[in-house]
C-alpha cells in the first residue's frame, strides 16, 4: 500500500495509457514502398474489439465487478484498449487465415480464465501465443513485401534444377497462397522493414502498457479499500488489515465492490475469519489435537504432565 | 470512496484518452492513391500518346515529332530523324555513332535534351530508334564485347539524368522516363553479360548504383519517378533491391515492353 495513493496508481495508470496509446498507434500504421504512411484499416481492429469486448464482458461476469470511480473506468478503458490493440494487431488482416487465428484467440484469450499472476487476460502462455502469431503475420508481411504471395514455395526436385527460363512456372509449388487484398497492403507495396519495426515495438509497448495498468487498477483498488477500513478506529483497522491481508483482496472478491457492499463483505469476512479463528483456537485449548497424537504409555504419560501440567485434568 | 485526483493528474489522464483516440483514428488513414501524370489531360495542341514514337511502330508517327522542334534546328532534326528511322543495315552501334552522321546525331540528342519538354521527348525517340536500328549486342570475338551496350546505357543515363525527376510529374514524360528506366537496366545487364564465360561486375555496379540514386531505393522516400516506377514494376523493384541479379526484374519488364529491342535490330 503506497503512501500517497493518488500518486501511485493514478502515475502507473496514466503511463499505462500512454504506452498502449503510443503502442496502438504504431500496431495501426503501416510504411508502403514510397515512403508514404497510411493505416492498418478497420476490419482486423473491428473483430479486435469485438474479441476484447467479449473477453471484458466474461470477466466482469465471473468476478462481478465494476469499475467504481473514474480511475476504475480509465483502467477499464485502458485495458480494454490495450488488448483491442494486441488483438488486431496480431491478426492476419484478411482471407482464410485470420479467421482461423479468431478462433483460436477465442478459444485463448476470451474463454479462458483470467490469471492471478500476471494481471488479467495476458498470461505468459496466452504472450507466447500473441507473440507467435505477430511473428506469423510479420512473416506473410515479408513474404508479400517481396511480392511473394504464399506462405512458403517448395521447389520441385528434378524440373527446378534444369536451367530453362520457360520451365519457372511449374519449378515450384506454392504453399498457403494469399492477395495483397487480403493482406491490406497499400497500393505502392509493404516497406517491410521500418513496418516491421512499428508493429513490434507497438506490440511491445502495448503489453507493457496493458500489464502496468492493471498492476495500477488492482493497486488502484487496494487503496479503496485500505480507505474504507481506515474509517474505523486505528488499532481496529490494523486488526481488520491483519485478519484480512491486502495480498488477499482481489482473491476474496473485495475488488470491483460497492461501498456499501464492500463494508458488507468485509464485516462478514473478519466474522467469518473470527469464528475460525475462535474454533481453532478452542480445538487448542481442549488438549484434542495433544491427545490425538499423544503415543501413550509411561512417555506419553510424562509428555503429557510437562505439556498439560493440570492434575485435575487426570482425575477427571 | 473516491480517491480526490489532482489537476495535473486529471490533465493527464485526459491527454492520455486523447491519445487512446488518435490510436483508433490512425487506422483510417488512407494510403495515398497513384495519379498517373498521364491521366492528366492538357489543353492545347499537345502529342498524343508519347509511347508510340517509342515502340516498334514509332517510324509511322515520326514526322510528327518536327513541328514540335524550334525552328533553328529543326530543319537538321528533319534530316537526321529520316536518316534513323531509314536507317536499314543494322550497323554496329558505336561505329554508326563515330561516323560523321552519328556524331551529328549525338549532337543532336544533346542539343535536344537541354531544350523544352517535347524537344526533350523528341530526344528520347532518338535514342530508342538508334537502340532499335543498330547493333549493340555484344560481340562474342570482342575485345571489350560490352561496350556498345554501355555507350547506349550512357546515353539513356544521360538523358534520364537531366530529366528523369522532372519528366516523373510530367504528362507527356512520364511513361517515357519510365520505360527508359526498363530499357537502361536492359541494356546494363546485356553489357554484364556480355563475356562469353562469367559476368561483368562494373556495369552492374555502376548501373545500380545509378537507379539507386534516381529512384530513392533503400532510402526512406522514394523520389517521384521511383514512385512510378514502384505503381507500375513493384515486383521488378523488389528484386532490384534483393543482392542476386538486381538488373534481372526491370531487364525482363523492358523485354516485355519492348520485345524488338533485343541489340540485333529486333532480328
Amino acid at each position: 500500500m503506497s503512501a500517497n495513493p493518488e500518486h501511485s496508481a493514478t502515475t502507473g495508470l496514466t503511463l499505462g495509457g500512454l504506452l498502449v496509446g503510443v503502442g496502438g498507434a504504431l500496431l495501426g500504421l503501416q510504411i508502403d514502398q514510397n515512403g508514404s504512411w497510411s493505416g492498418t484499416g478497420w476490419t482486423a481492429f473491428a473483430i479486435g474489439a469485438l474479441l476484447a469486448l467479449g473477453a471484458m464482458l466474461l470477466r466482469a461476469k465471473r468476478e462481478g465487478s465494476l469499475p467504481r470511480d473514474r480511475l476504475g473506468i480509465f483502467a477499464i478503458v485502458t485495458s480494454f484498449a490495450a488488448l483491442t490493440f494486441v488483438l488486431s494487431g496480431v491478426l492476419a488482416p484478411g482471407g482464410p487465415w485470420m479467421f482461423f487465428e479468431i478462433a483460436l484467440l477465442a478459444a485463448v484469450v476470451v474463454f479462458k480464465r483470467p490469471q492471478e499472476r500476471a494481471g488479467g487476460w495476458i498470461g505468459y502462455g496466452v504472450l507466447g501465443l500473441l507473440a507467435a502469431l505477430l511473428f506469423f503475420k510479420l512473416w506473410i508481411a515479408y513474404q508479400g513485401s517481396e511480392n511473394r504471395w504464399a506462405l512458403m514455395s517448395v521447389n520441385i526436385p528434378v524440373l527446378s534444377w534444369l536451367p530453362f527460363e520457360f520451365l519457372d512456372p511449374i519449378k515450384r509449388i506454392a504453399l498457403g497462397s494469399f492477395t495483397p487484398h487480403e493482406m491490406g497492403f497499400p497500393p505502392a507495396g509493404l516497406s517491410f522493414a521500418p513496418t516491421l519495426a512499428l508493429w513490434s515495438i507497438g506490440f511491445a509497448l502495448c503489453v507493457a502498457g496493458m500489464l502496468l495498468s492493471q498492476t495500477s487498477a488492482r493497486e488502484h483498488e487496494n487503496d479503496r479499500i485500505h480507505e474504507l477500513i481506515h474509517t474505523l478506529p486505528s488499532g481496529l483497522a490494523n486488526f481488520v488489515e491483519r485478519i484480512l491481508p491486502e495480498e488477499e483482496w482481489h482473491a476474496l472478491g473485495l475488488h470491483g465492490l460497492p461501498e456499501r457492499r464492500l463494508a458488507r463483505r468485509i464485516e462478514a469476512l473478519v466474522s467469518e475469519r473470527m469464528a475460525r479463528q475462535n474454533e481453532l483456537q478452542s480445538a487448542l485449548d481442549a488438549g484434542r489435537l495433544l491427545s490425538q497424537t499423544n503415543p501413550g504409555g509411561f512417555a506419553g504419560g510424562i509428555y503429557r504432565a510437562i505439556v498439560d501440567p493440570d492434575p485435575r485434568r487426570d482425575a477427571l | 470512496m473516491q480517491v480526490p485526483l489532482s489537476k495535473q493528474a486529471r490533465i493527464a489522464l485526459v491527454a492520455t484518452g486523447v491519445l487512446l483516440v488518435l490510436a483508433v483514428a490512425v487506422r483510417g488513414i488512407t494510403p495515398r492513391a497513384t495519379v498517373a501524370p498521364e491521366d492528366v489531360v492538357e489543353e492545347g495542341p499537345r502529342i498524343v500518346e508519347p509511347m508510340q514514337f517509342l515502340g516498334a511502330g514509332a517510324k509511322l508517327r515520326g514526322g510528327e515529332l518536327d513541328q514540335w522542334i524550334a525552328a533553328d534546328r529543326r530543319t537538321r532534326f528533319k534530316a537526321l530523324r529520316q536518316l534513323l528511322f531509314n536507317l536499314d543495315n543494322c550497323p554496329d552501334l558505336v561505329e554508326w555513332i563515330d561516323s560523321m552522321d552519328g556524331q551529328g546525331l549525338e549532337r543532336m540528342i544533346a542539343e535536344l535534351r537541354t531544350g523544352k519538354r517535347e524537344e526533350a521527348f523528341a530526344s528520347l525517340a532518338l535514342v530508342y530508334q538508334l537502340a532499335r536500328a543498330t547493333e549493340w549486342k555484344p560481340a562474342l570475338m570482342s575485345r571489350t564485347p560490352q561496350a556498345e551496350a554501355e555507350r547506349l546505357g550512357s546515353m539513356l543515363q544521360d538523358w534520364l539524368r537531366m530529366w528523369g525527376e522532372r519528366a516523373a510529374k510530367d504528362t507527356l514524360l512520364a511513361e517515357p522516363a519510365v520505360s527508359a528506366v526498363l530499357l537502361y537496366a536492359h541494356v546494363m545487364r546485356m553489357a554484364e553479360n556480355a563475356p562469353v564465360i562469367g559476368t561483368l561486375s562494373a556495369p552492374r555496379e555502376r548501373a545500380k548504383a545509378y537507379i539507386n540514386e534516381l529512384l530513392g531505393v533503400g532510402q526512406s522516400r522514394r523520389t517521384a519517378l521511383g514512385e512510378l516506377v514502384q505503381a507500375r514494376h513493384g515486383d521488378a523493384l523488389s528484386r532490384f533491391a534483393g543482392r542476386d541479379d538486381p538488373l534481372v526484374g526491370l531487364a525482363k519488364d523492358a523485354q516485355t515492353l519492348f520485345p524488338d529491342m533485343n541489340g540485333t535490330c529486333g532480328k
